[in-house]
């Protein structure tokens, strides 16, 4: 019988942090965070720009209130129906492009379909929910809706959460969860999460001074994530420079 | 290494680390090729430090036992060869990592069983 070499104790374990480290590197030449923030960002920034061109105000002289006795209101709209729907398709497309190209020039392939699928689908939901809107009006304090049988009311807490939630949060945020994932980049999970609480929470934009009647009213709401994305894409730019090689 | 070497319980982690896989170069490649899903012969010659002669003569073992699938290329008018992780290459490198795991562990949890 033939002994059986002592193995040194350190090899094994070395080749294992060589191969970790490899992982690493690849991981690293994979990554394309800094676009799809940069395009969000600019997406939410022109959104204000959407909501002041189509701003629209409106007094209605027969407008029932909660007791259901007519009174005088003002009506504000803004925003055009198909500018998130057509702007997000559009971005999670230029990602696709951005990443297939990437994937080319540095000799990777690139993780990114189930991110980019995860949005499109996201998308078309936010895309049947605007065109439902349009078809059936926008709900009024008081109006009941009836969502999967769900009875809700659009000014309690819950609603207003599903509303927000309905938002730039499912369409922008849900799909950076799976690029993460995807990446297995914990810095991006833990700016999405960041991201998520800042569009989920029910911050005043009373400190801004601007009244709702006012064609900017959407400025602080929207200003707020879009430079929150775009810090965020500045930052992952910086991070994921590629590093001079030690000599 | 076969599937029933790396079967039989009481075998020594040593034994049943592939030869073909375990080659430190080639154990590179699989790892790159496992993380990438596709990877170009350029990326994998810089991330390993290769020469294009060497890097070609591990791919051929790897192409040979059926663990990588290469494709060859053009990028607008520049040559370019692709690698893919076959399935089996896939389980072989899960296997070499488990074993290399389970090498750890047998040193770690006594020395004198590893000079048994």
């Amino acid at each position: 019988m033939t002994d059986i070499p002592a193995p040194s104790p350190g090899a094994p374990k070395e080749v294992l942090a060589d191969l970790g480290e490899l992982s690493r590197r690849v991981r690293a030449a994979q990554r394309g965070t800094w676009f799809p923030l940069l395009l969000f960002g600019l997406l939410t920034l022109g959104a204000v720009l959407a909501n002041r061109l189509t701003f629209s105000v409106r007094t209605i002289t027969s407008c029932p209130d909660l007791k259901g006795t007519a009174t005088e209101c003002t009506l504000v709209r803004q925003g055009a129906p198909g500018y998130w729907v057509v702007g997000l398709t559009l971005a999670y497309a230029a990602t696709a492009f951005f990443y297939v190209r990437r994937s080319r020039s540095r000799g990777v392939g690139t993780p990114v379909r189930p991110y980019v699928v995860t949005g499109l689908v996201l998308v078309a939901v936010l895309g049947a929910t605007t065109l439902w809107t349009i078809r059936n009006g926008f709900p009024q304090p008081g109006d009941r809706i009836d969502f999967w049988g769900l009875h809700l009311d659009p000014g309690s807490g819950p609603t207003q959460l599903l509303e927000r939630f309905t938002g730039s949060a499912l369409t922008v945020g849900i799909p950076l969860l799976v690029l993460s994932w995807v990446e297995r980049n914990r810095a991006l999970l833990l700016f999405t999460l960041a991201y998520l609480a800042l569009e989920l929470a029910p911050i005043s934009t009373g400190w801004a001074g601007v009244a709702t009647t006012s064609p900017w009213s959407s400025l602080p709401r929207l200003a707020l994530p879009a430079l929150f994305l775009l810090l965020g894409a500045l930052g992952f730019t910086l991070a994921q420079q590629p590093r001079g090689r030690t000599a | 290494m076969t599937a029933e070497q790396s079967d039989q319980p009481d075998q020594h982690p040593v034994n049943a680390l592939d030869d073909v896989v375990h080659q430190r170069v080639r154990l590179g490649i699989l790892t790159v090729a496992h993380q990438a899903r596709r990877v170009e012969f350029g990326f994998l010659r810089t991330a390993l430090d290769l020469t294009a002669g060497n890097l070609s003569q591990h791919l051929s073992v790897l192409e040979k036992a059926g663990l990588v699938h290469i494709e060859k290329g053009y990028e607008g008018k520049r040559p370019r060869t692709w690698l893919t992780l076959t399935p089996a290459g896939d389980r072989a490198l899960r296997e070499e990592v488990a074993q290399l795991k389970r090498l750890i562990q047998q040193i770690e949890q006594g020395g004198s069983d590893a000079q048994a």
